[in-house]
């Protein structure tokens, strides 16, 4: 955009300001919190990262019997792309960045399912040396107990997750405020990723 | 052949390097002294055994030694393919460099890292030798030496 030299004129305004007054407006008198929530619950797209063995029980999931998709759920390739992450078993040290990286990937509003014994607490192997506790890497919404979970508790947490986005309005939240307030920013103690810068 | 065939090739092959010769079922395991395992590695080679299928350890705390052990088994060779040969030899517990063996068999590779992450052994002459599966500070700890004590948690906390 030119500068204004005398023909056109010059608006100057804060965009933040504008921005916050137009969601107070849209989200507080016109009721579309409501909307976004709604959408939100319907398009969880998890990515496919498949830490462990219940990446098996994942992708039956999506099968055409227990057909997760009717839910409003497909799963990605992409991190960037979506919006949901499903951990799929036992998070290994050297898996821990990955996860770390394809969490800090995905674009807000995001939410996270911890599934099978080794995500809630290291399941058969609770006293490894190799592995690490899913809820130190990422803030998880939902647990999924069982080893390996079936596909239909897969899906009852994904109807849990959308349950609980539309009733504490976690998507509308994150648009009025700008990050989620019921999570907080979890932090992992030490550094994942040091292994492989060496 | 027949399973005592291949125990007297492997015999009359590694002459005066044997230690011990022990048969089983389908498996021949011959154990040799450190110092000649290379010239013992090229002697197998040349005879058909063509590629190594497993490396592995064992920690034997009491006796305080280490055996290493290479399974041997051929692609080429028609009547050696049935059977697995076992080439074996122990160091002491606190001893922590042996020859690798990448030079007479590539496929020793990845397996030979496996035993450097998991027991610390470090093989000279290997030209990539980092943690394959561990990272680098679980690979310290030794996890798979049995002096390694591995944490217990009680299932209900007190």
């Amino acid at each position: 955009m030119s500068k204004g030299n005398g023909d056109g004129k010059v608006y100057v305004g804060n965009v933040d300001v504008a921005a916050k007054k137009a969601r107070k407006l849209l989200l507080g008198k016109l009721k579309l919190g409501k909307l976004v929530d709604w959408g939100t619950a319907f398009s969880l797209w998890p990515v496919h990262l498949t830490t462990s063995c219940c990446g098996c029980e994942f992708a039956a999931a999506w099968s055409p019997r227990y057909d997760n998709e009717q839910h409003g759920a497909l799963p990605w390739v992409g991190s960037r792309q979506t919006n949901m992450i499903l951990i799929e078993g036992t998070v290994t040290r050297k898996m821990a960045c990955a996860l770390r990286v394809v969490w800090e990937q995905m674009p807000q509003p995001k939410f996270a399912i911890a599934m099978g014994a080794c995500a809630l607490d290291g399941g058969i192997f609770y006293n490894s040396y190799n592995i690490v506790r899913p809820w130190e890497v990422v803030p998880v919404d939902i647990y999924i107990p069982g080893c390996p979970p079936r596909p239909e508790a897969v899906a009852r947490a994904i109807i849990e997750l959308q349950r609980k986005i539309r009733r504490e309005g976690l998507a509308s939240k994150f648009v009025e405020e700008g990050w989620r307030p019921d999570k907080e920013y979890v932090k992992p103690k030490e550094d994942l990723c040091a292994w492989w810068k060496g | 052949m027949s399973i005592d065939e291949l125990a007297d090739m492997v015999r009359n092959l590694l002459a005066e390097y044997v230690v011990n010769v022990e048969v089983g079922k389908d498996l021949v395991h011959v154990e040799v002294k450190e110092e000649n395992v290379i010239e013992a590695a090229k002697r197998m080679k040349e005879a058909g055994f063509d590629h190594v299928k497993d490396v592995t350890a064992i920690d034997y705390p009491k006796e305080g030694i280490i055996k290493i052990i290479y399974h041997l088994s051929s692609y080429s060779k028609k009547e050696l393919s049935r059977y697995v040969v076992g080439l074996g030899y122990s160091i002491p517990r606190d001893k922590n460099s042996v020859p690798s063996l990448y030079g007479v068999w590539t496929s020793a590779d990845f397996q030979e890292r496996e035993v450097y992450e998991g027991f610390g052994i470090v093989f000279e002459g290997h030209p990539d030798l980092r943690p394959l599966l561990l990272a680098p500070t679980v690979a310290e700890l030794k996890p798979l030496r049995k002096d390694f004590i591995v944490k217990e948690e009680p299932i209900f906390k007190k």
